[in-house]
């Protein structure tokens, strides 16, 4: 049972008869005149149990997409339906209308999600179909809650209440922010394609055809048996070579889990961890190892295997790397970083690019990285990259009070050590990128195109 | 490029679902389930008020009270007066006491600590006879016109004493054990019952054509003690002089002054007649408003949040470890290394490049005084806080005057 706000309105109408026989009694004629109509009305209300309801949802979408789910509501019962019916969902999906009509992410507890409420009004036998919009503000796998009918009688003062476990759920993708740098990426790659002269001429780079010679080339490139025996002077030309292996790890341990920075310009993603930012740089190389060629797969781990993601390739690559890095979160444990190379190795057999996306904590590096990073650069070129804190940046250059000054100092001292590290980790042969979350994708698509460019693959 | 979704027209339909699977019968064994310890509560609640207040004692409590039967109590000695023809009035304000003791009544005081001097002075001016038992020092000195005080200590006698004076009641009640504790300032004060060293049990004198007694010790009223020697006599002359008695027993939140126009007024007199109606009206409404907020539409639905760990709480950690133990020392020496490398690496040198070697190479490269750039890299510690500050604000300088040579 539920009351409306008019029970409410009732109720106090009854100053009227009180202030004309101002004594308790007349009070308690009017309570019991309430209780008696709102007891009628109840009666009367049709029941929110002989309602069919179904519900349609997209079964996943992609973070910051905006998206709606479905319900049709069919009034089995024998009397007219009116009701107030909610499509309840979890915070992250909740929306709240702007005074313009547009669509924002529910952030104040305080008030109710009105997008999931709607009123129906049905004669028995007629079906609605009501849609609640969702704006998905985090990654993962979100389920439904109850469909909720608050039915009302004829006086509309009372009704029946009850909620329909209909099920429901949406996996949320990750938002792929970074894909605005793939086009600029991609444009490089074809540029490596067909160039007449590469500068350094690796081992890996590959023979692709010869041309004419055209002003600007390189006269190291000239092929001169071929220029012999043709008249015109000819050039070789190399392409990068194809089919090399992309290993990309993402640490979901303990430091995957630290707040680097609020959303990045432009999203509505909240999570704001470090995974979140490894994730969009793996999404990024993934499509642009996958245009130029090579054999991509990508591995969560920490100590045991979370998502993994190989034999895809083209257009399958993507959703199913969105798919299974969908539902990877952070969980609160020290990576296994022995472990974490067995899983490499026992993945990959050739030589292949394997790229860490962890952090660059001194303390965790030396304990966890350093001792087992030679098993990997021995066979492989590894790239470690990590996200940076914008926070911590902007500690770096706070020069405001003394306070400001000593945090300084401290972040510069952060700064020393993390790039002590990674002077290390090159010695050890391996490639470092550190970047602020919104810069690491596209860094790290620059690093695989220049090791690409130099043979390094 | 293609989007990471599945495929955008993939959708997933729930069957369809009538009814929560519950009936009426189901429904409200849950329901009694939930609530029955809260009912059975509120049911053992209400039976213990009600046999609380079935075995709630008969009668007044209150010390000296005439309708009080225990020990503590005055019933016997309201009655055998009633019976004996005398009209006990029984009053707890001050302002009802001073109008009903008139002329040719009596006025008994049962001991009062609380009285205010104004109500003092109010009692001490009725036109009725006045008798005190165990008063104060305030009210016995203002009913007597200051000829009586109370003695600072007085002894119990061992044995029944004689009273020693000519009180009609006195003589009547004969030897007796109560306390002295009144001391006489004037001659025509008669006293009874005094002890050795002058302090008496009763104190009587008259005043403006009244009798005032005083009886120090109170324990003759009691139930208790009414039967004790010859108190139940003293009592019976005392208060059945006259044909109507006044049984003042103060009410501890008394403050009513006779004549007063400010006097406190009934309970509820100021409030007008609609208000007890009004009230319940507000009440009404409230409970329909609880009723009608109390409900929600459909329970809360949670969300599994991951773990967050705000990153930069480790340097700021140091950097208030830094400053509290004001270590200027670390903290230049951190700022000048990062400088030093930022210089190091935009001139091409090597990270483990000799002191004197980036020195020079930033002299070449701004021009400035060896001695100068030497001493702001690789310097002494700052002195205090505003050296440090000084410090960071030229490092940036250098760093910025530095240019690849």
């Amino acid at each position: 049972m539920a009351v409306s706000w008019r029970a409410v309105v009732l109720a106090a109408l009854g100053l009227v008869p009180v202030a004309i026989w101002p004594v308790p009694g007349t009070v308690l004629l009017w309570a019991a005149v309430v209780a008696a109509l709102c007891a009628l009305d109840v009666a009367l209300a049709a029941s929110p149990r002989q309602v069919t309801v179904q519900r349609t949802v997209p079964s996943s979408v992609r973070l910051g997409t905006p998206t709606t789910s479905q319900v049709v509501l069919t009034n089995a019962g024998r009397r007219r339906l009116r009701a107030l019916v909610r499509d309840a969902w979890p915070p992250s999906l909740v929306t709240a209308r702007d005074d313009d009509g547009g669509l924002r992410p529910h952030t104040d507890p305080a008030e109710p999600a009105r997008t999931a409420r709607h009123t129906v009004d049905l004669p028995p036998g007629e079906s609605a179909r009501l849609r609640t919009p969702l704006l998905p503000t985090r990654r993962g796998e979100r389920s439904a809650g109850a469909v909720t009918i608050r039915t009302v009688g004829p006086l509309r003062l009372a009704g029946r209440q009850a909620s329909l476990d209909v099920g429901g759920r949406i996996r949320v993708l990750p938002e792929f922010a970074s894909r605005r740098h793939l086009p600029s990426r991609l444009a490089r790659l074809r540029e490596m394609d067909g160039r007449a002269a590469v500068q350094v001429r690796g081992e890996g780079t590959e023979f692709d055809s010869l041309r004419e010679y055209v002003v600007g080339d390189d006269v190291r490139s000239i092929d001169w048996r071929a220029t012999a025996r043709g008249g015109d002077v000819v050039v070789r030309t190399w392409r990068p070579e194809r089919d090399r292996r992309v290993v990309v790890v993402l640490d979901t341990g303990r430091t995957s889990a630290a707040r680097i920075s609020t959303a990045v310009d432009g999203s509505v993603n909240t999570g704001g961890t470090r995974l979140e930012a490894s994730v969009e740089a793996a999404l990024l190389l993934g499509a642009l190892a996958d245009r130029a060629g090579d054999r991509f797969q990508v591995i969560a781990y920490d100590r045991v295997l979370r998502a993994r993601v190989a034999g895809a390739s083209g257009p399958r690559l993507l959703p199913a790397m969105a798919d299974s890095l969908a539902a990877v979160e952070p969980v609160l444990l020290e990576t296994d970083w022995p472990g974490l190379v067995a899983q490499v190795r026992a993945r990959v057999s050739q030589r292949a690019l394997v790229v860490l996306l962890t952090s660059l904590d001194p303390a965790v590096v030396e304990t966890g990285l350093l001792p087992v990073v030679d098993q990997l650069s021995g066979t492989h070129q590894v790239v470690v990259a990590a996200v940076a804190d914008a926070e911590v940046a902007a500690m770096r250059a706070g020069r405001g009070s003394v306070e400001e000054v000593y945090d300084a100092a401290a972040a510069a001292r952060g700064d020393l050590e993390r790039s002590a590290v990674a002077a290390v980790l090159r010695q050890h042969g391996a490639e470092v990128v550190e970047a602020l979350p919104d810069q690491l994708a596209p860094r790290l698509a620059d690093t695989y195109l220049a090791l690409k460019a130099a043979g390094r693959l | 490029m293609s989007a990471p979704t599945a495929s955008p027209t993939a959708t997933w339909t729930s069957a369809a679902v009538t009814g929560d699977g519950t009936t009426l019968g189901s429904r409200s064994r849950r329901r009694w389930r939930t609530a029955r310890w809260l009912v059975g509560g509120v049911a053992a609640l209400l039976v213990a008020v009600l046999a609380l207040a079935l075995l709630r004692p008969v009668g007044s409590v209150v010390p000296y009270d005439p309708g009080n039967t225990r020990p503590n109590g005055s019933q016997a000695l309201a009655r055998v007066l009633e019976r004996q023809g005398v009209q006990v009035q029984h009053v707890t304000h001050v302002a009802d006491a001073v109008d009903a003791a008139v002329a040719g009544s009596t006025l008994l005081v049962v001991p009062a600590p609380y009285l205010l001097p104004e109500q003092v002075t109010a009692l001490a001016g009725v036109d009725a006879d006045l008798v005190l038992a165990g008063a104060d020092d305030g009210l016995l000195r203002a009913a007597t016109g200051d000829q009586v005080r109370r003695a600072s200590w007085g002894s119990l006698p061992t044995s029944p004493v004689d009273p020693g004076c000519d009180l009609p009641a006195a003589v009547a009640a004969g030897p007796s054990l109560l306390e002295p504790g009144l001391k006489p300032t004037s001659p025509t004060v008669a006293t009874c019952w005094s002890g050795p060293d002058g302090s008496a049990a009763l104190a009587a004198t008259e005043r403006d054509g009244r009798q005032v007694v005083a009886v120090d010790d109170p324990a003759f009223l009691r139930n208790d003690d009414v039967l004790t020697e010859g108190n139940a006599a003293l009592a019976l002359h005392l208060l059945g002089s006259h044909d109507r008695l006044v049984w003042l027993v103060p009410d501890p939140t008394d403050s009513t002054v006779p004549g007063d126009p400010t006097a406190e007024p009934e309970t509820g007199a100021v409030l007008p007649d609609w208000f007890d109606a009004a009230l319940w009206w507000a009440v009404l409404v409230a409970l329909v408003t609880a009723v009608w907020r109390s409900r929600r539409l459909g329970g809360l639905v949670t969300e599994r949040l991951p773990v967050v760990v705000p990153s930069a709480e480790s340097t700021r950690g140091r950097a208030r470890l830094y400053r509290r133990a004001r270590s200027r020392g670390h903290a230049a020496a951190g700022l000048r290394a990062a400088t030093a490398q930022a210089v190091a690496r935009r001139l091409g040198l090597a990270r483990s490049a000799h002191p004197d070697t980036l020195v020079d190479a930033v002299v070449r490269a701004t021009g400035r005084d060896p001695r100068e750039v030497a001493d702001l890299i690789y310097g002494p510690p700052p002195a205090d806080d505003a050296a440090l500050s000084e410090l960071a604000r030229r490092l940036d300088t250098l760093e910025s005057e530095v240019h690849r040579p």
